[in-house]
C-alpha cells in the first residue's frame, strides 16, 4: 500500500455511510455463526463456500432504522427454511410443520441475526418486527454486504442492504 | 466437502492425544468449519491441504492451534460463584486488615483462559474497593499464547457475555466494540497476563496474597499435582489464600496445607512450620 | 416455580418454555406485553417473567413499566430475552425495573448461569 486513505471523500457530514464503511463478510459471519450455534444447534455450523440456491425460495429479514438504514435479510431455500426452523424448535417442534410455524421460527432467526447486526451499527437504531416473503429489492449495489454459506450442504446467503437508492454522483 | 476420511481420523486422533476430547464419526463438517479459517490463514486451499502440511512437518504452534479449533469451550463469569462471594465477604477484608495502608493486594489467576476469572476478580474488588486499580493488581497466566492475547485485550463475544455475567456488571464495566464487548480501562490496567506453564518450573512472580488454580490439578497425575502445589506454596504469602476447582482438594495429595470453609466453599492455606 | 414467557415469536415462546419446563418450572405464555399484564390480572403471578422487547401491542419495556407501577407484582423477577443488544438498550431496561438481561442468541446453559444470578434455579437440578 502507497497511498493513505484519509476517509474525507466518504465520511464527509453531507455524505450517508454505505454498510461496507461499517462491516465486512467476516463481522456477518461471525454473528451468523453465534446464532446458528446457540439457536439451531451447538454443532449447527455455516460453512462460507457458496452454493446455488433452488427456484423455490422464502426470504425473511428485519430493518434496522437509525444512521445506517436497511434490511438483514436471510434467504434459502424453502425446504431448508423448513429443517432450520424444525432444528430450531428440536424436540418442541410439532408433528407438522405449519406454513406459520416456518415463517415464524425463520423469522426469529432474522431477528436475532439483525439485532446482533444492529449492535454493530453506529447507533441509535430501531429494530423492526421480522418480515417473510420476497426479499426487499438491493436499492443500492454499492451498499450491500453479503456472505454465502451452506448448512447442512444446503445454500444460505446473508445480506446486509441499504434501503435507500444511491445518492447521486457530484460533477467534478 | 474436501476432508478426506484419512484427514479426518488424523484430526480425531490429534485432539484425542492433546485433550482427551473424542471427536465422533460425523463431524467431519465440524471439523471442516472449525479449521478451514485456520487453513485460509496460512494461504492453503483447504482444511486436507493444512493436514498434510502439519503432517508433513509437524509444528507445534500450529498443532495448538487445532487442536484449541476443535476443543474451546466457553466459560462462565461467576463459575461456581462461591469461591467469589469468599473473596469480597472474608478474604480481601481479613487482608486489608493485614496489611499496610501502600501495600498492593497480588491476586494470581492461574490458567486463567480467555479471561472471564481474572475480569471476575477485577469487576468484584473494583465494585467494593474505593481506587482498587492502586490496591490490587491481578496477576493472569494461562498456557496458550492466544488465550493470554484474549486477556490483554478483553474483549468477549455476544455468547460469553451471556455466560454468567450479570447485567449491572456488564453495562458497568464494558462498553460495545463492534459484535464483541472490551472491558473497561480500568479493569485492564488491574490485570496483568502472561504465559506460563504450570507443570514447569515457574516465573519469578508474587508473592501472591490470593491463588485461582481451579480446574486445573484434575488433569494432572499425582506426583505433578504435588510438584504445582509446592511451586505454588513457593510464590505465596505465608498467610495467603488458594482456592480449588470445586472437585479438587489438597487433601491426600500435599499435607502442608490447612482447609478453610468459608460459607459454601473451602480456602487453602499454608500450615505453618509445615 | 412459575414462570410466564412474553415472546411475539412462538418459536422462541417454545425454546423458552422448554427450557424452563426441564428445569421443572409451571409455565404460561403470552405473545405480547398485554397479553401477559392479562395473566397477572388473572391473579397468576409468577416468580419469573422472560420479556422480549419488540413486540406488537405492547413492547417489553413497557410491560416493565406496568409491572413495577402495581405494588402487588412487585416480588415477581423480570428478566428481559431479547436481540436488543446495544449498552444503551440494557441501561434502559435496567432502569424501568428488569433484573436481569439476556441477549438473543444463547443457549441452555446461558440461560440456566442466568437463573442461578437470579437465584431462580431449582436445586435439585442445578449440576
Amino acid at each position: 500500500m502507497t497511498s493513505t486513505d484519509t476517509g474525507q471523500r466518504r465520511r464527509g457530514t453531507d455524505v450517508r455511510p454505505v454498510i461496507t464503511d461499517l462491516m465486512d463478510e467476516d463481522t456477518i459471519l461471525a454473528v451468523a455463526g453465534d446464532a446458528w450455534i446457540s439457536l439451531v444447534g451447538e454443532d449447527e455450523v455455516l460453512v462460507p463456500i457458496p452454493g446455488d440456491l433452488p427456484g423455490d425460495v422464502l426470504s425473511s429479514w428485519v430493518d434496522v432504522v437509525g444512521p445506517w438504514t436497511g434490511s438483514v435479510v436471510l434467504t434459502t431455500g424453502r425446504a431448508t427454511a423448513e429443517a432450520l426452523s424444525r432444528a430450531l424448535l428440536r424436540e418442541t417442534a410439532p408433528e407438522v410443520l405449519e406454513v406459520e410455524d416456518v415463517e415464524d421460527a425463520f423469522g426469529e432467526i432474522a431477528n436475532v441475526v439483525g439485532g446482533s447486526i444492529k449492535a454493530a451499527l453506529p447507533g441509535p437504531s430501531g429494530l423492526s418486527l421480522p418480515q417473510v416473503g420476497h426479499a426487499p429489492l438491493v436499492r443500492n449495489p454499492a451498499d450491500v454486504c453479503r456472505v454465502e454459506v451452506l448448512w447442512r450442504g444446503e445454500p444460505l446467503t446473508i445480506s446486509v442492504q441499504g434501503a435507500l437508492p444511491p445518492l447521486p454522483v457530484p460533477s467534478s | 466437502m474436501s476432508l478426506t476420511a484419512t484427514s479426518f481420523d488424523w484430526v480425531r486422533e490429534l485432539v484425542r492425544k492433546e485433550s482427551a476430547i473424542v471427536l465422533q464419526p460425523g463431524k467431519e463438517y465440524l471439523v471442516e468449519a472449525r479449521l478451514l479459517p485456520i487453513a485460509r490463514q496460512m494461504g492453503l486451499a483447504d482444511v486436507s491441504k493444512l493436514v498434510e502440511t502439519v503432517r508433513v512437518r509437524p509444528d507445534p504452534e500450529n498443532t495448538r492451534r487445532i487442536v484449541e479449533a476443535l476443543t474451546t469451550n466457553e466459560t462462565s463469569w461467576f463459575r461456581d460463584g462461591d469461591p467469589f462471594t469468599a473473596l469480597t465477604s472474608t478474604v480481601v477484608p481479613a487482608l486489608l486488615a493485614a496489611r499496610g495502608a501502600n501495600e498492593r493486594l497480588q491476586i494470581w489467576s492461574a490458567a486463567s483462559s480467555s479471561g472471564q476469572e481474572p475480569y471476575t476478580i477485577a469487576m468484584l474488588l473494583d465494585d467494593a474497593l474505593p481506587n482498587a486499580a492502586s490496591r490490587v493488581s491481578i496477576t493472569a497466566t494461562d498456557l496458550s499464547r492466544e488465550m493470554v492475547q484474549r486477556t490483554k485485550a478483553g474483549r468477549f463475544s455476544q455468547l460469553e457475555v451471556n455466560r454468567g455475567l450479570p447485567a449491572p456488571m456488564l453495562v458497568r464495566h464494558f462498553q460495545r466494540a463492534g459484535t464483541e464487548w472490551e472491558v473497561s480501562p480500568t479493569l485492564r490496567r488491574m490485570v496483568t497476563a502472561s504465559e506460563c506453564n504450570l507443570a514447569a518450573p515457574l516465573p519469578r512472580m508474587g508473592p501472591f496474597d490470593v491463588v485461582y488454580l481451579r480446574n486445573v490439578l484434575i488433569y494432572f497425575d499425582l506426583p505433578t499435582k504435588q510438584s504445582i502445589l509446592r511451586r505454588v506454596r513457593d510464590l505465596m504469602r505465608p498467610d495467603g489464600w488458594l482456592f480449588l476447582g470445586a472437585a479438587e482438594t489438597t487433601l491426600g495429595v500435599d499435607d502442608s496445607w490447612e482447609r478453610v470453609v468459608i460459607g459454601r466453599s473451602s480456602a487453602y492455606r499454608p500450615l505453618k512450620g509445615a | 416455580m412459575r414462570a410466564l414467557v412474553i415472546d411475539d415469536s412462538r418459536a422462541m415462546r417454545r425454546i423458552v418454555t422448554g427450557i424452563l419446563t426441564n428445569l421443572g418450572y409451571e409455565v404460561r405464555d403470552a405473545g405480547h406485553g398485554r397479553e401477559g399484564l392479562d395473566v397477572l390480572d388473572e391473579g397468576w403471578v409468577p416468580d419469573l417473567a422472560t420479556i422480549d422487547w419488540n413486540m406488537p401491542v405492547m413492547d417489553g419495556l413497557q410491560f416493565v413499566s406496568a409491572v413495577r407501577s402495581n405494588p402487588a407484582w412487585r416480588r415477581m423477577t423480570m428478566m428481559m430475552v431479547t436481540s436488543e443488544s446495544e449498552h444503551t438498550q440494557i441501561v434502559r431496561a435496567l432502569a424501568a425495573g428488569a433484573h436481569e438481561y439476556m441477549i438473543k442468541p444463547f443457549t441452555a446453559d446461558a440461560f440456566r448461569d442466568k437463573l442461578a444470578l437470579l437465584g431462580l434455579l431449582p436445586q435439585e437440578v442445578a449440576l
